[in-house]
């Protein structure tokens, strides 16, 4: 129900500048996602909208009010903001009620108040019957939750989440990821949401912002930059890919380490290229347009992971499971390709693909 | 295959192994309790000897063989060259002077006489050696004169002196050699064939010397309490074996050994049927060794002390309670004691926790600086402040006084500050002890996860608001396990109230206790009766703060270092930085200054600067003693020897601690707390009673009982920083060495040796620099070959000069300083104290 408005934040500690112009507006509702390998900055951004950090250079406003930026600064406590932290932070000498009623109790609201919203945001997380627990008796779970609840309990306009779910287990960390877009659902406010996963990101966000050494690489919708990803790193950061160098003319690419062989392209790209495949677009098809050797099959239940010696190239097909041991190792294939990105080679994708740490 | 049948083979043995454990250990415990029973016979016999010292023992001991040796070389030669009449004259007449000597001694002395002659072996021969020895332990009566002459004579003219004078006891009418006229005199009858017998024993060669040197050690322990016939049986009686001879003279220590040996085995089956498991573990062995150390020199020590207090005459009694707490100056110390402790705690933490706070939590300008700088307090001797303060604070000549009076043109009459005073010495308590608060709360600080702040602010809470409902309700316990650490050192000081306290008659238990020991034994009853007080004291928060505390510790060690969430002081950043700055120079620099200055001055009542009032005398005196380098040299060895000793126990401690599951681990570690969380009086007390003979143990006096209780007390401090150390390894860096194909031993010193050696050196300085500054204990336990460096500081200060004094605590300070450099430089940079 708030909108974040960040105008041309950098930050650096000292030499190292973690964050570069950093500009975009968060609306009302919406669910962001700042995703990106650790140390890229996301961390420092959610970090500056909560107070926690001031920014460099730039400014930031929550729904239109300046909170940081020129001599304005406006701390954590009176920004009305509710946040999960990686820790969980759940306040180890209080119990479960206490730890949610904390920011109520702050407030000064009424006690039968604060325990209708307590017990009302309990509810939510599924913790009722945990109140006078201390979180030394819960589990990393439930801890997880009380946090959440105690961000959630003075109906913030805006929930921060900085990696809530890193310390859960898979099997947790899947359900809670539906729970937290559930409660997002229900309740209508604006998350920021730091994760390294990106599935995490995928599965829940209505914009992802992909960052990378302190500055957005790309944002949209997850189908559009999984889709349409604006570079390298974007591509191989989100999902499986392979990168192929490649020559682009007349309609056609051709791959010199692939014994020269080639497909058609359309596309504007001519000159050098980087040919980027995602290995569950390639297939095998009797009337496939490249030509190898089957090296190796690893079967993975669902899928079955190959790999096909394409001239000096080494290439990965995720094959469907079925399709396991219908192809004898070391016999003669050929590969379909559903479909493909290209990429200008200008020779920096090594160089963006290193992930700073 | 092979290893298959190597595995079988394993599993047969281990089945077998029981079996031969337990009959192992079971005869290892009889063999404890056959040398408890041996140990008891021979303190049996001892007993019937009626020697009050072991020494007196082993005189005779020494006696029996120079008596043995005697009668072969001189008399047996002698009496063999006389015809059988003349012998038999000589033999009647020395039994009738042994009888009548014996007789003389002890009512029915002649009849035990018999009875000794007839004991076996030859009479004559008996006989002899038991007048031998009756002379030796009654002292020869020849006069001195007449003895120089006759030893002075040569090898010829002895034998005929010796002829003659044999000739002169069976023939009364023979006439006397000339040498022996003057010893015989005018006595006649028996008398004169007593002294006869006598010079002749005397004359009898060139043993003479050593003789009466063992004989007055004898003399020394039996004459008062008259011949005992016992001592002479053993004398006597060849058949008494070395190893017997061993066990009479040493009994105590015997039995000591006896009940080690049968504890040992009952602790090593009591274990092992708690594990289940009778197989031998090494580690175990490791255990009791460290346990049995620290049961003889902790805990016996400590228990005896409880017993003889509630025991004073060897029933139950509160006499010595009802006495001593009666006592009005007895009463004062207890109160003082009492707070003087609460009063340092309560300022000391008021101090530690906000200085922690800004320190550790703030932007305050030279945070780094101060915080060393609060650290270091802790390494400096508390009587060195001590001095210091009394140099400020002094009614009379104070320079703190001195500087009022002129600021506020006072007159010159004493004050207005007074440091001889109950507040004058909690204050110097606070500056001393506030560290040990300010490093427990800050170290706390540090640990703290950050994000349960930011949690807070959050949610709505100022910065100040997040301090009193999170921060301080979450460190809570480690203040208070800080402020309680402050009240048992403030309790159990006695380098500060010596030195404050005495002059202005403040007296505090410790000193109560000092004063009790210097005045002998029924001193050291009430000294217990004090220290039992002390002792009460320190266990219970001893408990506190390691059973009730630690439970509810909410603060852990993350293995993730934690940047601390730093509070903005904004337009209070420049007043709390000059505030802190100012308790700095207050606290710690002003009497630092002091003692420096102090030591270049002829008199202390002058500034350094004025004309002929700067020397470098005090300096030149001081260093260019013999003996103060003889207390300095004490002092490093000392100090080197306990921290060596205590970080190898440290080592093997934290090993077993951190990377074994060995039942019993904990025993040791207990004990180790238990030892450091006791008062040094206390500790020193305790050794004083114990170990000077009465328990088979005599290390009273030499510097092994120093050593002992500075370990006592200070190796928790090596064993804490190699635990910590240990922890944060993880176990996989070794699991890796191993199957990277190291061996167990490999691993240790290349890997987990490697990554901590920097806290193995830290440990070895936390334990040299308290032991070679002591001086609570030192005062108790020195003699004049172990006085060391601080007790002869407490001297000079107390005897001596004042400025000569601080030159010595300037040097004690720069030694310090030095090492942790040292360290620092050692560890690169990673620990300093």
């Amino acid at each position: 129900m708030a909108t974040v408005t960040i105008k041309h934040v950098t930050k650096a500690f000292g030499d190292n500048v973690v964050l570069k112009e950093f500009n975009e507006t968060f609306q009302e509702g919406e669910f962001i996602t700042l995703l990106g390998p650790s140390g890229c900055g996301k961390t420092t951004m959610l970090r500056i909208i909560a107070g926690f950090e001031k920014p460099t250079t730039g400014e930031l406003y929550i729904d239109n009010q300046l909170v940081s930026g020129g001599k304005t600064f406006i701390p954590p406590e009176k920004r009305s903001v509710g946040m999960v932290f990686q820790s969980y932070a759940v306040w180890p000498h209080m119990n479960v009620f206490d730890n949610v009623a904390y920011p109520l109790t702050i407030k000064k609201v009424p006690k039968a108040e604060i325990k209708k919203s307590v017990a009302h945001v309990l509810e939510i997380v599924h913790l009722s019957q945990y109140a006078e627990r201390f979180p030394n008796q819960l589990s990393g779970g439930q801890q997880q939750r009380v946090a959440l609840a105690r961000a959630l309990v003075a109906a913030p306009k805006l929930l921060l989440l900085d990696e809530p779910l890193s310390n859960l287990d898979a099997k947790l960390r899947e359900s809670m990821r539906f729970e937290i877009k559930e409660i997002q659902r229900q309740l209508g406010i604006t998350v920021v949401y730091v994760t390294h996963d990106q599935t995490e990101a995928m599965a829940m966000s209505d914009r992802i912002f992909l960052i990378n050494r302190g500055v957005v690489q790309q944002c949209g919708s997850p189908e559009e930059i999984y889709n349409h990803p604006a570079n390298q790193f974007v591509a191989d950061f989100l999902g499986k890919v392979d990168f192929f160098k490649g020559e682009s003319a007349n309609g056609r690419i051709v791959f010199p380490k692939m014994d020269g062989q080639s497909f058609a392209y359309n596309g504007p790209r001519t000159g050098k290229v980087e040919v980027a495949v995602r290995p569950e677009n390639l297939y095998f098809a009797e009337d496939g347009i490249l030509e190898g050797t089957l090296e190796a099959q690893y079967y993975l239940g669902d899928v079955d992971d190959c790999r096909v010696r394409v001239g000096e190239t080494l290439v990965r097909v995720i094959a469907n499971g079925y399709e396991y041991k219908k192809l004898t190792n070391g016999q003669k294939v050929r590969l379909g390709v559903r479909d493909f990105m290209v990429f200008e080679d200008d020779g920096s994708l090594e160089q963006m693909l290193q992930i700073q740490t | 295959m092979k290893s298959n049948i190597a595995a079988q083979s394993t599993l047969q043995q281990r089945d077998r192994t029981p079996a031969i454990t337990k009959i192992v250990l079971v005869a290892v415990f009889l063999l404890g309790l056959a040398i408890i029973v041996t140990g008891w016979m021979g303190m049996r016999e001892y007993a019937l000897s009626g020697f009050s010292s072991e020494a007196g023992y082993d005189a005779v001991y020494k006696l029996s063989g120079d008596v043995e040796s005697a009668w072969q070389k001189s008399l047996k030669p002698q009496l063999d060259g006389l015809d059988a009449s003349s012998r038999a004259a000589v033999d009647e007449a020395a039994y009738e002077m042994l009888a009548s000597t014996w007789e003389s001694q002890k009512e029915g002395g002649k009849a035990e006489l018999d009875e000794a002659l007839t004991e076996g072996g030859e009479r004559s021969e008996r006989l002899y050696k038991l007048l031998y020895t009756t002379y030796l332990v009654n002292g020869p009566k020849v006069a001195a004169s007449a003895r120089k002459e006759i030893t002075g004579v040569d090898a010829k003219e002895q034998s005929a002196f010796q002829k003659a004078l044999l000739a002169c006891i069976t023939d009364e009418n023979a006439a006397v050699p000339a040498a022996a006229e003057k010893a015989v005199g005018s006595l006649t009858g028996l008398d004169r064939q007593a002294m006869l017998m006598q010079t002749f024993f005397v004359s009898s060669g060139s043993t003479e010397s050593r003789l009466t040197e063992n004989a007055n050690a004898i003399k020394k322990s039996v004459r008062d309490k008259g011949v005992q016939l016992s001592a002479f049986r053993m004398i006597v009686n060849k058949d008494v074996s070395w190893l017997w001879k061993l066990v009479v003279s040493n009994s105590r220590s015997v039995i000591l050994v006896g009940i080690i040996i049968a504890v040992d085995a009952l602790l090593l089956i009591g274990l092992m049927m708690m594990e289940k498991s009778w197989i031998v573990d090494f580690k175990w062995l490791l255990i009791l060794i460290i346990v049995d150390f620290l049961l003889l020199f902790q805990m016996m020590p400590l228990v005896y002390m409880l017993i003889k207090a509630f025991t004073p005459d060897g029933k139950f009694s509160l006499e010595t309670f009802k006495r001593l707490y009666t006592y009005s100056l007895n009463l004062d110390a207890l109160q003082n004691t009492l707070i003087a402790a609460t009063c340092t705690m309560i300022l000391g933490t008021l101090l530690a926790f906000p200085l922690a706070w800004l320190v550790g939590r703030t932007n305050l300008y030279g945070k780094k600086f101060f915080r060393s700088l609060f650290v270091l307090t802790y390494m400096v001797p508390p009587y060195v402040g001590a001095m210091a303060w009394l140099r400020l604070l002094n009614p009379n000549v104070g320079t703190i006084n001195q500087w009022i009076r002129a600021l506020f043109n006072l007159s010159d009459a004493p004050g207005p500050l007074n440091v001889y005073t109950l507040p004058g010495m909690i204050w110097v308590l606070t500056c001393f002890y506030y560290p040990y608060a300010f490093i427990t709360i800050s170290r706390a600080m540090e640990k703290m996860d950050p994000s349960l702040e930011e949690a807070s602010r959050i949610s709505g809470a100022s910065p100040v608001k997040t301090l009193f409902t999170v921060t301080l309700p979450m460190m809570l316990p480690s203040l208070i396990s800080g402020a309680l650490l402050v009240f048992v050192s403030a309790a159990s000081c006695y380098g500060i109230p010596s030195i404050i306290g005495s002059p202005g008659r403040v007296h505090t238990v410790t000193t109560r206790i000092v004063e009790y020991v210097s005045l002998g034994q029924q001193g050291l009853n009430d000294a217990t009766g004090m220290a039992v007080f002390l002792m009460v004291i320190a266990i219970i928060i001893l408990f506190i703060s390691d059973v009730v505390l630690a439970k509810r510790q909410y603060i852990t060690v993350s293995g993730k270092s934690v940047r601390p969430a730093i509070v903005d002081l904004r337009k209070w950043r420049i007043p709390l930085t000059v505030l802190v700055s100012l308790f700095a120079v207050i606290v710690v620099l002003i009497p630092f200054a002091t003692i420096f200055s102090t030591s270049f001055k002829n008199d202390v009542g002058k500034s350094m600067f004025e004309p002929a009032n700067f020397t470098t005398v005090n300096w030149t005196t001081v260093f260019g003693r013999i003996e103060t380098m003889n207390c300095l040299k004490n002092s490093l060895v000392f100090g080197a020897v306990t921290a060596t000793v205590g970080i190898v126990v440290a080592c093997v401690m934290s090993y077993l601690l951190q990377r074994t599951r060995v039942r019993g681990r904990k025993i040791p570690d207990f004990l180790i707390t238990l030892g450091s969380g006791t008062p040094s009086v206390v500790i020193a007390l305790g050794l004083i009673m114990t170990m000077k003979g009465n328990f088979g143990i005599n290390i009273y006096n030499t510097a092994y009982i120093m050593i002992v209780a500075y370990l006592i007390k200070y190796m928790m401090m090596g064993m804490r920083t190699v635990v910590s150390a240990m922890s944060q390894i993880h176990a996989s860096l070794e699991e890796c060495s191993q199957i990277s194909g190291a061996s167990w031993l490999r691993t240790m010193f290349k890997i987990t040796g490697r990554l901590i050696f920097p806290s193995i050196a830290a440990g070895w300085f936390l334990i040299f620099i308290p032991s070679f500054y002591e001086l609570s204990m030192t005062t108790l336990l020195y003699s004049s070959t172990t006085k060391t460096i601080g007790f002869q500081l407490y001297e000079y200060w107390t005897f001596t000069s004042q400025p000569m004094s601080c030159a010595m605590a300037f040097g004690i300070l720069l030694i310090v300083v030095i090492l942790n450099f040292v360290l620092n430089r050692l560890t690169k940079g990673e620990f300093s104290i």
